[in-house]
């Protein structure tokens, strides 16, 4: 018996905490790079190795060794959990710069929030640069500047309906690119 | 891409991921048989596979001299010694396990093999009965070995399941595996039990033994064998649960069941051969 994959996951399964330390010992450096080609910055790269292990060792089931390897599985996990945290980071920070645009006697962002705000912006910045100029307008107005789709139509000239499909791709492209850097991973 | 890890990262992911599962146990999780569930699961399968049987099947040979339907009179011999034990008779405590059977076995010649059957089954009845409601933990003394009840039952799972095997395999039938509610108290105890075929193969050599049993009902177990030791050598052992419970049954030689193995591999062998030491035929 060697110690292939489908052995690894057998012993996953079986609850072989030594396993797991030798799957970690030889994957989590990728995963890392991973997750820092996707998330540019070391803290959130750190919280989804530990996401990706911990699903590994909570749902070892979920790995089939026929569909490829462990280390293909891990690094597809980290990409889906760096991409979910830019996409929640986005949001995030969409959803503060309204709010402090809606209340200007507000006391603004503390230090931390605008170091925080920052990195992400940093992290998210060059994915949203590689858009074409349509599509990036149309997720800047959506996302950081509120406007409905009505409003995006509006400002842009365009019909409602091709506003929509435009952030729509916008999206699809953004994922798509953040993606590729980490598929560009050696 | 690779990258260097940030000191402590390892740490903080093991610790991360033995809060949401301990060591050693596997997933999906199974239920697990109580002592009488799993001897109640084996006793059915057994007579289910008996209730199987062609006429002719009976008379095959299937272990030492005894054909099938001997065998079942050899099972039969047990489970009244088994309910003696239960009822504190001494006279059981450390009669052979063949010999104290062997009458039983013989009586069965001749006989039409349905009655040998449904004996079977009424005697494996009654020792259900006989420990439904009792004292699991109760000290029992038979053929030679002091066993709570607990433990006693478990073994008797494990010899059902090794003779349901043993003709199935006479018959030309596939092997049959316990389900895995019933895999787990049967690992449990022959993990238990795995320092004291230790000491009955002369392993005195202290060795910490990380076993991992493979498969549905499997899990992983760490046990110390050998004389104990604050530095006992270090050896991984990983095998498919239900080849290993074959090897505790000693229907599969060690060098036969399909094992990968860390450390040094002349211990492992004398540690599966250790697991096969307390078989009883």
């Amino acid at each position: 018996m060697e110690p292939t994959d489908p052995l690894l996951a057998a012993r996953l399964a079986a609850g072989d905490d030594h396993a797991l330390a030798e799957v970690f010992d030889h994957l989590a450096p990728t995963v890392y790079g991973a997750a820092l080609r996707v998330l540019g910055e070391g803290a959130a790269a750190q919280d989804v190795v530990q996401d990706v292990f911990v699903e590994l060792w909570s749902h070892p089931d979920r790995y089939d060794p026929k569909a490829g390897t462990l280390g293909t599985y891990l690094i597809v996990l980290a990409r889906h959990r760096a991409v979910d945290l830019v996409r929640s980071e986005l949001r995030r920070l969409a959803r503060q710069e309204r709010h402090y645009r809606l209340t200007p006697e507000g006391p603004g962002p503390t230090p931390s929030d605008a170091v925080t705000a920052a990195d992400t912006a940093d992290a998210v910045r060059a994915a949203v640069r590689l858009l074409p100029d349509d599509q990036r307008q149309v997720v800047e107005l959506a996302y950081f500047q509120g406007l409905s789709y009505r409003e995006v139509a509006l400002a842009t000239g365009i019909p409602e309906g091709t506003a929509k499909s435009r952030l729509r791709l916008a999206l699809a492209k953004l994922e798509s690119a953040l993606d590729r850097q980490l598929l560009e991973s050696p | 891409m690779t990258a260097s890890l940030p000191a402590g990262l390892r740490e903080r992911v093991m610790a991360a991921t033995h809060q949401v599962r301990q060591a050693g146990q596997s997933v999906p999780e199974v239920s697990e048989d109580s002592p009488a569930e799993a001897f109640g699961h084996a006793a059915d399968a057994f007579y289910q596979t008996l209730c199987s049987l062609t006429g002719d099947d009976w008379g095959l040979p299937v272990l030492r001299d005894l054909d099938v339907q001997g065998l079942v009179g050899h099972l039969i011999g047990v489970e009244d010694d088994v309910q003696r034990a239960l009822a504190g008779d001494p006279g059981v405590a450390s009669t052979d396990h063949v010999q104290s059977t062997q009458p039983a076995a013989l009586r069965q010649a001749g006989r039409p093999t349905a009655g040998t059957r449904e004996d079977w089954r009424h005697a494996a009845d009654r020792t259900l009965a006989a420990v439904t409601g009792g004292d699991l933990d109760a000290v029992v003394a038979l053929h030679g070995f002091p066993l709570r009840v607990r433990d006693l039952l478990v073994a008797r799972t494990f010899e059902l399941w090794t003779h349901e095997n043993d003709i199935r395999t006479a018959a030309g039938l596939s092997l049959a595996a316990p389900a895995p509610s019933t895999l787990r108290p049967m690992t449990r105890l022959a993990t238990a039990l795995l320092p004291f075929g230790a000491v009955f193969t002369d392993l005195h050599e202290p060795v910490s033994v990380h076993l991992v049993l493979t498969g549905p009902g499997g899990g992983t177990w760490d046990v110390a064998v050998g004389d104990p030791s604050p530095e006992p050598a270090a050896l991984g052992i990983v095998t498919d649960v239900v080849g290993f419970c074959r090897l505790f049954s000693n229907r599969i030689a060690p060098a036969d069941l399909d094992v990968f193995v860390t450390g040094d591999p002349r211990l492992a062998r004398s540690v599966l051969t250790a697991a096969t030491a307390l078989a009883l035929d």
